[in-house]
């Protein structure tokens, strides 16, 4: 059996890599993609610890947190759809109309 | 066994209001012709005086409610009706706006209402999961709501800001609620709260780990440095009656959620709560005072402005007694009338498209649109904190409270920051009145809805500043102590 | 008329407010009726002032506050609404209704765009100047502090010269910034009732029975002498007051230093000194605020000469009337404090006079230019008269009120040392200069610009203006018995606690003093450590 340890330590790599990949990354769709990555991550520690537990809710939590991702993918595609067609670009960097 | 009883609907009846009204309205939405829609504005603001009623109705049963994940107390009770005053301004501030602009359609109304179920959600919610939904559905409608402008690139930009960075905040607050979760079992507040105390203070540093991610998560909601850096952008963006919503709405919610949570549940651990929100009240005040100083957009500035207030909020929460809470509490209504008046005010004065926002454009409008003029400079009195205004007696009873918890060199920094902040708003009152000069403004006669939503800002600005009283009991009774258990600690 | 004798601080306190409130209700456009219900709502806020006159001296004659009207407020954080009168306060509040009514009267045609806002903005100003002469709460006197700045600053902003943006953003930064510290003092000894007694208030007569620990006040009056000091103006903190009077309207500098820059020096008569009397009678601060003083009234009068403008020369003139003021009150006994509680009304009619005889010439000529007035007399006898009088009461000739009150003072200062009065001395020999030559210049020599020679001379309505001050200077210059009779137990108080040695030693105090030890509280340090019991508590 694979301790806890091992499975939250994942859990904290991939939030980090998401966490990095947010910052570094500078196209619109990876970006979005990375803030997926870290609710997984959040969806890894939580059934780490579900099952470290031994208690039931835990797994329960995900679900929520996978109804919340898919909506919150379905609105992001959306509101990227809407940038991508009036801005004609999918790069962050030239997003920076409201600068000073 | 989790068993549900009537009760426990009653317990929610203003959110279940809220929630059939918006649906009501989507489904009325596709038989209304464009021209008509205003109607289902009308319909919403119905929807929220029902909501309001419905909330009279929950403060004569409260108690706990489905499993205790929701609590229907005077706590919870204070904010909704906190929340349905600022959906009624926005409201009634958005009609003409929407019609002007030709983005009249009926789901800004149901968003505007989805978003304000979230947001009740969020301060009636005693249990993460459920605090982490109602984060999420008001999250939801207010990325919509910040891109309304589908074809403006200026709005999408903001909504996209604003998904991407409030996304990724949740994400932190989640895995900061995976955290507590696994070390506590439980993500139940009271249970929580209850188990914490047990194993004694301090906590350990993985416990740490969690309370700062689920800080880092909140404070991009409310907005304090160094997580401030959408709020212009968005603020900016987003159509006006939305910034004023969301400027108050989703900010006073979060501020709730962490009033619950690193006062009441997290209280064991306090002494680091306590630092970090030291630390980022001193930075939030300074970076949003400071940087509002250079702003020439006026939406920029009261954006800036309204980091500023998280700050001062923060002041009050820092301090960590009943009285601070009650402070923190009777500011936020104080902050709504101000912050959501200025912003519904913006609108107009803008004219189509939102042209004029430059703080130039606002010259000589002092003598072209008097009425319009006053309010701002009443708004901006009171943001600033001038006596008689309520934005005196609120920031007052803050550091009242901070100093009672001797965080003197905070309330040190609070009144310096608060004094510069009068030079910026004081600028706006300068173009107004004293430049001479053809105002860039527009000049139509402001609809009466709009009249309604400002005189009710101006004269509860002024009630408040002159009478507190009336409000403050309620916020008294509210820091039940329950909340409070912080300065305890400390 | 009970009820009217018992609330008579309030209805004078809330006349402007209700005038106020009827304008707005007054629509812009019809400027005749604007300007007709200003100036009668200014009017009516002066006869409700008036029985205090006729009353004050028989009004509870055993009590030091009078005319008490009290109520709680916000009692969750011990604000009341707490008004009481003294004879300091009644003097300044007569002044200020007299003041109000004269310089809106003087507003009748110099002010012809936005009247509404300029007489409403000038309501409101007079409602918050007669609050903070009447509050005994600090909460309430912070208020009314505050609220008087926005009026003003409008005033300033919206109806002034050239440079008024500036001129008003100056005087509003610089007068916020000084009343916040001003806050944080009164905070200060707020909190420390709480920690020492477990009371909130902010009554002030509560706060002063409760003894300070000497180190406290001695920052607590730092805090308040920056927030007054900024209002007096005292000399490196006056440099807003040229810029704004220059800037300002008629009308509003008459006010400005008619009355405003009166609610600082008030402020270290009823708060500092009896709140505070170890700090305001320990030698290190007396000598300071006598430095100061005396830096303000010479630096002044020096700066005065140097003008080309006739209101920049009075804007500094001011400057230095005002160090008598506070000499005064630094001398701490009763000469020196009667004299500059005199002097500040002193200075209100003729700075005040002087200000509304620049107004006029100003609306005439639209020019200030010292240079650009010479042999006014020949054309405006009338004004040249009145303007002799106004400049002799300013210098302080004998018979008029200048003279009673500068000569208190400087008997007051003779009385700790004869180095004040000498210093002070060598200011009223500059004042005189600086006056004098500034009317010859104006008014003697010959008439030959050709825009002075078709000069009208003064209305009634100007002359109406002019003649209460003028007569009130009079008045105070020959029989001033009544006002130093009003004064006399306020001061006899004041004094008594801040300077307790004064009359303990009463005669001999001041040929006991060699001269060259300028501190009146010297003998009184080693009697105050056992009067006070407070300094154990202090750790």
């Amino acid at each position: 059996m694979v301790p806890v340890s091992h499975v939250l330590a994942l859990s904290v790599i991939l939030f980090g890599l998401g966490a990095a990949g947010f910052i570094v990354r500078r196209n619109i769709i990876t970006i979005f993609m990375c803030i997926e990555l870290m609710l997984n991550a959040v969806n890894l520690a939580f059934i780490a610890f579900s099952r470290y537990l031994g208690d039931p809710d835990g797994q329960i939590f995900v679900f929520f947190v996978i109804v919340v991702a898919a909506a919150e993918a379905a609105m992001g595609l959306a509101i990227i759809i809407a940038v991508q067609r009036n801005r004609q670009t999918l790069s962050i960097d030239d997003l920076d109309s409201m600068k000073l | 066994m989790i068993t549900v009883q009537a009760s426990d609907f009653i317990r929610i009846l203003p959110q279940e209001i809220l929630s059939a009204f918006a649906i009501l309205v989507m489904v009325f939405e596709p038989f209304l012709p464009s021209s008509r829609k205003v109607v289902l504005g009308w319909f919403s603001l119905l929807g929220v005086v029902a909501a309001g009623a419905a909330a009279v109705r929950t403060s004569y049963s409260l108690g706990p409610a489905f499993n205790a994940s929701i609590a229907a107390d005077p706590f919870s009770i204070y904010f909704i009706a906190l929340f349905l005053l600022v959906a009624a301004l926005c409201l009634l501030g958005s009609f003409n706006y929407l019609q002007r602009d030709n983005i009249n359609h009926g789901e800004f109304y149901a968003l505007i209402l989805m978003g304000t179920v979230g947001m009740c959600f969020m301060a009636a919610s005693t249990e993460l999961i459920m605090i982490f939904l109602g984060l999420e559905i008001s999250s939801l409608s207010t990325y919509v709501l910040a891109g309304f402008k589908r074809h403006d690139g200026l709005s999408n930009e903001a909504s996209l800001k604003y998904f991407l960075l409030g996304s990724f905040a949740t994400a932190f607050f989640l895995y900061g609620i995976a955290f507590v979760y696994g070390l506590t079992g439980t993500t139940n507040l009271m249970t929580l709260s209850e188990r914490l105390s047990r194993t004694g203070t301090g906590g350990t540093p993985l416990l740490w780990v969690a309370i700062v991610l689920m800080f880092i998560g909140l404070g991009f909601k409310v907005s304090t440095a160094p997580f401030h850096v959408w709020t212009p952008d968005v603020y900016q963006g987003a159509p006006a009656p939305v910034t004023a919503f969301l400027s108050v709405g989703p900010k006073a919610a979060a501020f709730a959620v962490i009033l619950r949570i690193f006062l009441g549940a997290f209280h064991a651990v306090g002494s680091v709560s306590f630092q970090m929100l030291w630390l980022s009240a001193i930075l939030t005040m300074v970076v949003g005072n400071l940087a509002a100083l250079w702003q020439s957009n006026v939406k920029r500035l009261l954006a800036y402005s309204a980091i500023a207030h998280a700050g001062y909020v923060l002041v009050g929460i820092a301090a960590g007694s009943a009285e601070g809470v009650s402070a923190v509490l009777f500011y936020l209504t104080v902050y709504a009338l101000m912050n959501v008046g200025a912003f519904i005010l913006i609108a107009p004065i803008a004219g189509t498209g939102e042209r004029a926002l430059r703080v130039e454009d606002y010259t000589g409008l002092g003598y072209t649109r008097p009425g319009v003029a006053a309010c701002l400079t009443v708004f901006m009195l009171s943001l600033g904190g001038i006596p008689t205004t309520a934005g005196f007696l609120g920031k007052f009873y803050l550091f009242r409270a901070a100093i009672h918890a001797h965080l003197i060199g905070l309330v040190i920094v609070a009144v310096l920051t608060s004094v510069v902040s009068v030079y910026y708003y004081l600028r706006l009152v300068v173009v107004m009145y004293m430049r001479e000069g053809q105002p860039q403004a527009t000049s139509e006669p402001l609809p009466l809805a709009l009249r309604v939503a400002l005189a009710t800002s101006v004269i509860g600005i002024f009630v408040l500043g002159l009478f507190p009283l009336l409000l403050k009991k309620k916020g008294e009774a509210e820091a039940s102590p329950r909340h409070t258990k912080l300065a305890q600690v400390r | 008329m009970q009820f009217f004798h018992n609330h008579i601080l309030s209805i004078i306190l809330f006349t402007p407010l209700l005038g106020l409130v009827v304008l707005l209700f007054i629509p812009g456009e019809k400027k005749d009726a604007v300007r007709w219900w200003g100036n009668i709502a200014m009017f009516a806020g002066f006869l409700v002032s008036l029985p205090l006159v006729f009353w004050f001296n028989s009004e509870a004659p055993d009590q030091q506050f009078k005319f008490i009207e009290r109520t709680d407020w916000i009692p969750s954080i011990g604000a009341q609404y707490f008004l009481g009168i003294d004879g300091i306060s009644f003097l300044l509040i007569m002044l200020t209704t007299v003041l109000g009514f004269l310089s809106v009267l003087s507003s009748w045609t110099a002010i012809q765009e936005r009247m509404k806002e300029y007489y409403a903005m000038f309501l409101l100003l007079q409602a918050g100047m007669l609050g903070v002469f009447m509050s005994l709460d600090f909460f309430l006197f912070y208020v009314f502090w505050e609220v008087m700045l926005v009026p003003m600053y409008f005033i300033i902003g919206v109806w002034g010269g050239p440079r008024k943006l500036y001129a008003a953003i100056k005087f509003f930064l610089y007068t916020l910034a000084g009343s916040v510290l001003m806050l944080l003092g009164i905070l200060t000894l707020y909190f420390r009732y709480h920690t020492d007694t477990g009371i909130y208030t902010f009554n002030v007569l509560t706060l002063m029975q409760h003894g300070w620990p000497a180190n406290l006040q001695f920052w607590v009056f730092w805090a308040f002498m920056v927030g007054f000091a900024i209002k007096v103006p005292m000399f490196p903190f006056h440099t807003w007051l040229p810029d704004a009077h220059v800037e300002a309207p008629t009308a509003g500098s008459v006010i400005l230093a008619g009355v405003l820059l009166k609610m600082g020096t008030y402020g270290f008569v009823r708060f500092s000194l009896p709140l505070l009397p170890q700090a305001s009678a320990s030698p290190a601060i007396v000598k300071v605020m006598v430095t100061l003083s005396i830096i303000a009234i010479i630096y002044g009068a020096l700066v005065s000469m140097m003008q080309r403008d006739m209101k920049k020369l009075i804007a500094y003139s001011s400057v230095s009337h005002l160090g008598f003021c506070t000499l005064g009150i630094f001398a701490l006994n009763p000469h020196g404090l009667s004299g500059s509680v005199l002097q500040q009304i002193n200075h209100g009619i003729s700075t005040g006079a002087l200000f509304l005889i620049v107004g006029l010439i100003y609306e005439r000529r639209h020019t200030r230019e010292i240079k650009e007035l010479s042999g006014l007399s020949n054309v405006m006898p009338v004004y040249a008269t009145l303007f002799m009088i106004v400049m002799l009461s300013s210098i302080g000739l004998p018979l008029l009120n200048g003279f009673i009150g500068e000569f208190t003072i400087l008997q007051g200062a003779f009385e700790v040392t004869w180095h004040w009065a000498a210093w002070a001395v060598v200011g009223i020999v500059l004042g005189a200069a600086y006056m004098l030559w500034l009317y010859q210049r104006t008014m003697f020599g010959t008439c030959d610009n050709p825009k002075n020679q078709i000069l009208k001379d003064l209305n009634l309505r100007e002359i109406v203006t002019l003649v209460p001050l003028v007569i009130w200077a009079f008045w105070i210059g020959l029989y001033p018995k009544p006002f130093f009779h009003v004064l006399e137990k306020p001061v006899a108080a004041i004094v008594q606690r801040v300077n307790p040695s004064f009359y303990a030693a009463a005669p001999a105090v001041s040929a006991a003093i060699p001269a060259g030890t300028p501190i009146p509280a010297a003998p009184a340090e080693p009697s105050s450590g056992p009067t006070n019991p407070a300094p154990g508590v202090a750790h």
